[in-house]
């Protein structure tokens, strides 16, 4: 172990400045071999990382840059690094020695000047920096070079035009053809920083030179590979040729054995199909990107956890990746959550007809195990693959009955509201199973179990023959119960009524339940949709629901894609939308440019502006459409129900109010002026017949109460 | 392409050891990503399942922070651009790698003791930008001095300084190669190699597979002077699939001639990391099953382990057998999550069935089977039983429905065996020195093994209440 293990653990106590400065002196003389300094400089240093103002010492520090130490350089560098910013006044008293190391025998030193100085951006020390750094650049030591091409990046931020005007950025491209890998890997990161900026120079391949790029992989660093590997996104192929080859030449790289390479290759190979022709080249490609995929989750969890995130945008948008493998996807027991939750959502997507019955059997396992999230979900996904695969809806109906007779609650409630889904999937199929359901109404204590269970009563009223009664208890609580919970009610008693008009309970049931809503609930929405039911009696389809709404748009995932291994694809959403400052990514035209991904090409934004006509919901009904806009989340599993295609027709129901009706009303009605309107000028006034003899009933809203809901 | 910094923290405490300066943030946004770690901690039931990559929304731009835990350190890694957050993590275990190299253990008083040299590491490794730097031990160690004996005495005597690490320091960077300095001389020229091979497995309750994987990692030890280039042969590598490769082995000649042509570092590296797939040796292997599902057809789990769980009120009983299949096994221990609330357990082991422990800290039983002996075939005398009960504050508690059970072949056993052929087939070429090849794999270092055997008999117990 070192020399002095305990003195430096002292060296985290607060140092007192005027005792260094003190000390430093003193040891300007009889300072054999400069260890008292050193230990001094040591401390101070100790003091800066620990956040400690070591300013005032500026004076006293940069006095020791003349020592011919690296060691005592490398610490009194680092404190001008510091606080260089911050003594702008006196930097110029250190221009002198920063020109010595600039041009000193040691490459390191050399490395060291310029780096230091490129991290203080003071008019004065860029405007020595821009001239020494035209000759690092070409310096015969390639360390040199390496770092002289960082400091442009540094010299550009610090001042654009000038860095142009010196004519860096052809200075860097020339680096791009460089003899040492290093510096080359180092000339296209700091071209790449500068082009990311808002105002930055654009950095483009042209083949020559992305060909270069590519040959210097071999013998770079995995940073410098990486930094290559994303440069090449900035290489638009003009063939088909063009782009096989280069993709073929990269795909080498996925044997890597650092991940943030191979994930950064499938991001090039991802972006270079979209410029490929031959289906069997896609193919090819495609099923080699697989394994090393399938590598990475032999990683530590939190590489696993990027890369199933990943995989996930991947596998919607080239679908034969892994095809074959939802196995390597089975959760191991002892996987942190966020892993177990993220391959459970890909054994959704790859469930398919023939693994069916494997995946089914594992999501039973995980329902049965001891994290309640995890369960949850795992019930969730058992709904989602009835509704999605066809052939398996028997085998998972019979799997979540099963899971219902554990009478786990939350079991039994995550189970009862896919099952709501499911029979809007297969209308006329499952109802058989509705008296099941029904005997586990006391276990639900969650709004959205019991709006779910409450929706079933309400639309299988006909087929329910205590129904009236069921809802009657439901309804006993009703001005306590959450607000998802009182729609659904409300709702369901309507549906009740229409099955069961001539029933004298049901009567005074709708009645009672009407009239609590539009007397004595403050939200306006349920009250709006209690006036509405007072009102309307009309024929509406019930539409089928389908899965395909959460898929992704296809553009937006050659989007999405172009990000692969990157924060969006963690997130799901395009980096401009939540960093700011981040330059959007786009395919770029060109005659390579297959013509499905031209058709949902998505043009680049770089100042988004609000895309498309901004629709302001006026009085009327609420298209179904309208609101359905493609969530950029798909991940949103707590709300299974995909918003209703506004085209399909389905047969028998009546009204439209399902759980997914609701959520759409509550998004659009937040806008207080068009809830205002609704109500102002009652678009459903012409309907009054279709309430029989109710009409008469029907409550008229006071104008004590419309006042007070003008203030919202 | 840039990360912002590197803060590592003591769990202890949650206070920052080291820290890079952060030069071009505030001051606060250290603290802010460290708050918020210790905010998403607070919210976890378990430290091990807060998300990886943290979102913090700061108010004028929203970062993310990766993280992640070694023993009693804990690494932060703010990213602010759009990133790859593998970038932040491979640079996180790289960094560690480079710890462990210096220090061996690393902890927080280590860490404490050895600041200097932490913080120079820390500056070569990566610049204020964000850039790696210098990675390779090779390089680094020329420019910042391991804290060794020699260390120590040549600062003693005033060696080092200007004159030592420099000059040194400049052959790691004129090298063309960036993992490996030229000039490097050894009396004896040694390159060692060990196989590791890890299986994987689930396997339900009727002992059957769910899934199953071998992954195999070949660590070298390289003693070789000069810039030795290296071709080796593997002499079955279709058994080897999903290979990942050291960035000195050259890719394209693996994908042209399956042999590995490589410069190594000096020194200890992972040569190569791959998925043993047996049945692509077969000829004529269905074509349509991946490597991944075709090898699962084929690895067989050397035990199986048969059990009996009933719960009871406030606990309750439970009978695990243990059935060596292999002939010798090492190091088994099987471990039982009692659940939630679990408070004791009292077990018997049938004799010669080792020893059992219960962790209440974990809720969680361990079961520690001695060795089986070599070359006792009959399997049905070799059984091993554990019988217990355990008592909880939960009046109804859900124990896991899997054992996790881990264990280790001796060499030469089952997979080793098997493997063989692929290990034993290395041939040593160099370029310009002649070298001793020793070849560890199969023969001296074991394979580890860990496996999950799911659901056994919760279920009809739970239903009987």
């Amino acid at each position: 172990m070192m020399s002095g293990q305990g003195q430096d653990a002292k060296f985290f106590q607060r140092g007192k400045i005027q005792e260094f400065r003190q000390e430093l002196q003193a040891a300007e003389t009889k300072d054999k071999k400069y260890t008292k300094r050193k230990t001094i400089l040591k401390k101070i240093v100790a003091n800066i990382t620990m956040g400690n103002d070591m300013s005032p010492l500026f004076v006293d520090v940069v006095q020791c840059l003349g020592t011919p130490l690296l060691e005592i350089k490398k610490m009194v560098y680092l404190f001008l690094i510091n606080y260089g910013r911050a003594k702008a006044d006196s930097i110029h008293m250190i221009i002198p020695n920063f020109l010595q190391d600039c041009n000193d025998r040691n490459p390191l030193i050399r490395a060291l000047a310029i780096r230091t100085m490129s991290y203080i951006p003071i008019p004065v020390v860029i405007e020595n920096l821009t001239e020494q750094l035209r000759h690092h650049l070409k310096d015969r030591d390639p360390y040199v070079r390496k770092t002289a091409a960082i400091c442009v990046a540094k010299l550009y931020a610090a001042d654009p035009r000038k860095a142009e005007r010196g004519g860096f950025v052809e200075l860097l491209r020339d680096l791009l053809v460089d003899s040492n890998a290093t510096v080359v890997a180092n000339a296209v990161a700091a071209l790449s920083e500068i082009s990311d900026r808002q105002d930055g120079v654009l950095f483009k391949l042209n083949l020559p030179v992305a060909n270069k790029l590519i040959a210097a992989l071999g013998e770079s660093s995995e940073w410098g590979q990486i930094y290559i590997l994303d440069a090449l996104l900035r290489y638009v192929p003009e063939t088909h040729a063009d782009a096989e080859l280069i993709g073929e030449r990269i795909s080498v790289q996925l044997q890597h054995a650092n991940s943030a390479v191979v994930l950064t290759t499938i991001k090039v190979l991802l972006y270079l199909m979209n410029y490929m022709e031959s289906r069997k080249l896609i193919e090819h490609i495609c099923k080699r990107m697989g394994p090393p995929l399938v590598t990475l989750l032999s990683s530590g969890p939190e590489v696993q956890y990027v890369a199933l995130r990943n995989i996930l945008l991947i596998i919607q948008r080239r679908p034969t990746v892994l095809k074959n493998d939802v196995k390597v996807f089975f959760c191991k027991y002892n996987d942190p959550i966020y892993v177990k939750l993220a391959k459970l959502e890909i054994m959704y997507r790859l469930a398919n007809e023939e693994n069916v019955k494997e995946v089914l059997a594992e999501l039973e396992e995980y329902a049965s195990e001891v994290d309640i999230d995890f369960v949850r979900k795992a019930v969730r996904s058992i709904g989602r693959i009835t509704i999605k695969v066809e052939g398996a809806a028997d085998a998972c109906i019979r799997s979540l009955l099963g899971l219902i007779e554990t009478k786990v609650t939350y079991v039994v409630q995550e189970a009862i509201i896919v099952i709501k889904d499911i029979f809007r999937r297969y209308p006329g199929k499952y109802e058989g199973i509705i008296p099941k359901l029904c005997e586990n109404l006391d276990a639900l204590d969650e709004p959205e179990s019991k709006a779910s269970m409450i929706w079933i009563i309400g639309q299988f009223a006909n087929r329910i023959d205590n129904a009236d009664e069921l809802m009657d208890d439901l309804t006993y609580n009703f001005l306590d119960e959450p607000t998802e919970v009182q729609f659904a009610l409300v709702t369901a008693a309507v549906k009740l009524f229409v099955y069961k008009s001539s029933s004298d309970s049901v009567k005074a049931l709708v009645h009672k339940v009407l009239k609590w809503t539009t007397e004595e609930i403050d939200n306006p929405d349920l009250r709006d949709r209690g006036f509405m039911y007072w009102r309307l009696l009309a024929i509406n389809p019930t539409p089928a629901i389908t899965t395909d709404a959460d898929r992704m748009d296809r553009g937006a995932l050659d989007q999405l894609l172009l990000h692969t291994g990157t924060l969006g694809s963690i997130y799901h959403k395009n980096p401009e939308t939540f960093i700011r400052g981040a330059a959007g990514k786009a395919l770029v035209d060109s005659p390579a440019l297959n013509p499905m991904s031209r058709q949902v090409l998505v043009p680049i934004q770089r100042e988004a502006p609000p895309s498309g006509p901004i629709v302001v919901p006026g009085p009327g009904p609420i298209e179904p459409g309208a609101a359905s806009i493609p969530s950029p989340l798909p991940m949103n599993t707590s709300k299974p129900a995909p918003p209703l295609p506004p085209e399909s027709v389905g047969t028998g129901g009546l009204l439209e109010g399902e759980g997914s009706a609701g959520d759409e009303d509550e998004d659009e009605d937040e806008d207080p002026a068009a809830a205002r309107l609704a109500s102002a000028s009652d678009p459903y006034a012409s309907m009054d017949a279709a309430f029989g003899e109710y009409t008469a009933d029907a409550p008229q809203p006071s104008t004590v109460t419309q006042g007070a809901e003008l203030l919202f | 392409m840039a990360i912002d910094g590197l803060i590592i923290l003591d769990s202890a405490n949650f206070r920052p050891i080291v820290q890079t300066s952060f030069r071009s943030f505030s001051t606060a946004y250290p603290l802010l990503h460290i708050d918020a770690y210790n905010a998403a901690l607070a919210k976890a039931e378990r430290p091990e399942d807060i998300d990886p990559v943290l979102f913090v929304p700061l108010p004028d731009a929203p970062t993310a922070c990766c993280h992640l835990q070694h023993l009693s350190l804990i690494f932060l890694c703010p990213i602010s651009g759009n990133l790859d957050p593998l970038y932040a993590f491979a640079f996180i275990r790289t960094f560690l790698d480079i710890l462990i190299e210096y220090f061996g253990d690393v902890t927080a008083p280590t860490l404490r003791d050895n600041f200097d040299i932490v913080h120079q590491l820390l500056e070569e490794t990566l610049d204020a930008g964000g850039h790696p730097l210098t990675t390779s031990p090779n390089a680094l160690r020329d420019i910042v001095l391991p804290p060794s004996l020699i260390t120590k005495i040549l600062s003693v005597t005033g060696v080092s300084g200007l004159s030592g690490p420099t000059t040194t320091g400049l052959s790691a960077f004129s090298s063309p190669i960036p993992w490996r300095k030229a000039g490097l001389r050894y009396n004896n020229n040694e390159i060692y190699f060990d196989i590791i091979e890890t299986l994987d497995a689930v396997v339900n309750k009727s002992a059957a597979i769910i899934t199953s994987s071998v992954l195999g990692k070949i660590n070298v030890n390289c003693k070789l002077s000069g810039t030795p280039d290296l071709l080796l042969t593997l002499t079955n590598p279709h058994t080897i699939t999903e290979p990942s490769f050291h960035s000195c082995v050259r890719l394209s000649r693996f994908a042209q001639s399956k042999t590995l042509s490589f410069i190594p570092p000096d020194g200890r590296f992972t040569l190569m990391e791959y998925r043993f797939d047996p049945s692509a040796s077969k000829p004529g292997a269905a074509p349509a099953l991946t490597a991944a599902a075709a090898s699962q057809l084929q690895v067989q789990v050397p035990f199986t382990l048969r059990s009996a769980l009933f719960v009871t009120d406030h606990g309750g009983t439970f009978e695990l057998t243990f059935s060596p299949r292999a002939s010798a096994l090492d190091d088994v221990v099987i471990e039982l999550y009692l659940g939630a609330g679990a408070s004791s357990a009292t077990c018997s082991a049938s004799t010669g069935g080792g020893g059992w422990t219960y962790l209440p800290a974990q809720n969680t039983l361990r079961w520690s089977l001695p060795p089986t002996t070599r070359g006792g075939r009959s399997t049905a005398n070799n059984n091993n039983t554990l019988q217990g009960t355990f008592t909880s504050s939960e009046a109804r508690p859900r124990p896991a429905r899997a054992a996790q059970i881990s264990f280790a072949l001796p060499p030469g056993a089952l997979l080793a065996a098997r493997l063989d052929a692929s290990s034993g087939g290395w041939s040593g070429k160099a370029g310009d020195a002649t070298f001793v090849c020793f070849l560890r794999g199969g023969q001296r270092l074991g394979t580890m093994e860990r496996m999950e055997a799911r659901d056994f008999g919760i279920t009809t117990s739970l239903s009987t209440e």
